[in-house]
């Protein structure tokens, strides 16, 4: 009995370390977009990491994209570059930008001339992946 | 209480399901799971904890630097004040607080107030246990890019987005909150009193742009206030919120255009902000009054 308990603490236990690691994971894959490692450009970091556990939702949140910037948005939800798909939109709920119509490309650059407040949404591309653990990153650089 | 013999292995084996349903699908054979289907089964999100972004304040100091508002030193926190810090409410929001300070200064190619700020944020890291982000290899890639604007804020913001991911997996989100909080009051600060030596239409403009981020401010700090311990924060921002409610900002939406090749899309939208001038006084005024509170 007493093996049984060890044994079903240390699977939780692992299954929490893991969960952790492949969202330190995904975080190290979205840097790499970000950094010029996987794509072309350098952009700095809004110093925040964006992580959510989907289950056949959506998350969605509000930011505002500064004028006289170019905005890099990152995404990540395992191995393939694909599985997400983010959808921007002005607050009148206006579609600015979605990856959808490109393959569900993980990054995109966004040319701000004039500040905006904008929702970013995002999903999992429910043919690919259920459920999981998401990253996102947003970098900005001057234009 | 006396457990059924067959109670824990069948517990054991709902965790391996459990945790087998985490793992991703394979690439080849894309399987949609049943339940998907059904149109009666649940649409839970799990999501950790509500997202939240606030636009980096590193940004708002770049356009004071462009604006060629000179750099002001008497406007940063001073570094002595850190011994006041005890609570780690008052750590984190000083902390953003410094950080913004250490980013303007490193703008300004001011060396000497950059190391100085530096070795503040450096100790309130440690004292949030988040000495991980600023360590050793920080420290010397700052020092040794300390010419160079570009690898500054790459440096800088590197070191808080570790910080802010490292927060959020030890599930203290409330810090990181406070930490961004911070960051944001510090940016406002600067940009009002800037502004009011240098009157410049952009930086007004940038502080009537804040109007949807002290929203997110107010709910982000509402989030995670179930011990009440940001209850003051909140009033004093929904006091802020009310002057900031009155600049008018009129919006045209117009279709943005990409460019698929680069992966780049330009935004075309129409934008106006009008800030009225005692809106901004009140709003300078409610800014250096909830900053005092913070820092001193």
């Amino acid at each position: 009995m007493k093996k049984i308990i060890i044994a079903f603490i240390a699977i939780l236990g692992t299954s929490q370390i893991s969960y952790s690691q492949d969202c330190e994971g995904l975080v190290k894959v979205c840097e790499s977009y970000l950094n010029g490692t996987k794509a072309p450009g350098n952009f700095v970091s809004d110093g925040q990491v964006y992580t959510a556990f989907l289950d056949r939702d959506k998350s969605e949140f509000r930011t505002t994209f500064y004028g006289g910037s170019t905005y890099r948005i990152v995404n990540s939800a395992g191995k393939e570059d694909d599985y997400v798909i983010f959808t921007i939109r002005d607050l009148q709920g206006n579609i600015l930008f979605t990856n959808r119509n490109y393959k569900n490309s993980p990054y995109w650059d966004i040319k701000v001339p004039k500040t905006i407040p904008v929702t970013i949404e995002t999903e999992l591309d429910m043919d690919k992946k259920v459920t999981g653990c998401t990253v996102m990153l947003i970098g900005f650089k001057k234009n | 209480m006396k457990l059924n013999k067959t109670f824990l292995p069948s517990l054991l084996m709902f965790t391996i399901v459990l945790t087998a349903c985490t793992d991703e699908k394979p690439k080849d054979k894309p399987t949609i799971d049943e339940e998907i289907n059904d149109p009666d089964a649940s649409m839970n999100t799990s999501f950790d904890g509500k997202v939240f972004s606030i636009p980096s304040p590193l940004q708002t100091a770049l356009l004071i630097k462009e604006s060629n508002v000179p750099f002001n030193e008497d406007l940063l926190n001073n570094v002595d004040n850190i011994d006041l810090y005890t609570t780690e409410m008052r750590q984190a929001l000083n902390l953003g607080i410094y950080g913004t300070d250490l980013g303007y200064a490193a703008l300004y190619k001011q060396n000497s107030t950059s190391l100085k700020y530096l070795a503040t944020v450096e100790k309130l890291t440690n004292k949030l246990g988040l000495e991980g982000a600023f360590d050793k290899n920080f420290m010397t890639r700052f020092e040794k890019n300390s010419a160079n604007q570009d690898s500054m804020m790459l440096i800088v913001s590197q070191a808080f987005r570790k910080s802010d991911d490292f927060l959020k997996n030890n599930d203290r989100k409330n810090t990181s909150a406070l930490i961004l909080t911070g960051g944001w009051i510090e940016s406002l600060y600067f940009a009002c009193e800037l502004n009011q030596a240098s009157n410049n239409p952009k930086i007004v403009e940038r502080i009537g742009e804040q109007q949807q981020t002290l929203k997110s401010i107010i709910e982000i700090l509402e989030e995670y206030n179930k011990d009440k311990a940001n209850a003051e924060l909140i009033s004093d921002m929904q006091t802020l919120k009310i002057q900031f409610d009155k600049v008018m900002i009129n919006y045209e939406f117009i279709e943005p255009s990409t460019n698929e090749a680069k992966k780049l899309t330009t935004l075309n939208h129409k934008m106006e902000i009008k800030v009225d001038t005692n809106v901004l006084n009140e709003i300078r005024s409610l800014i250096t009054s909830i900053r005092k509170k913070i820092t001193e």
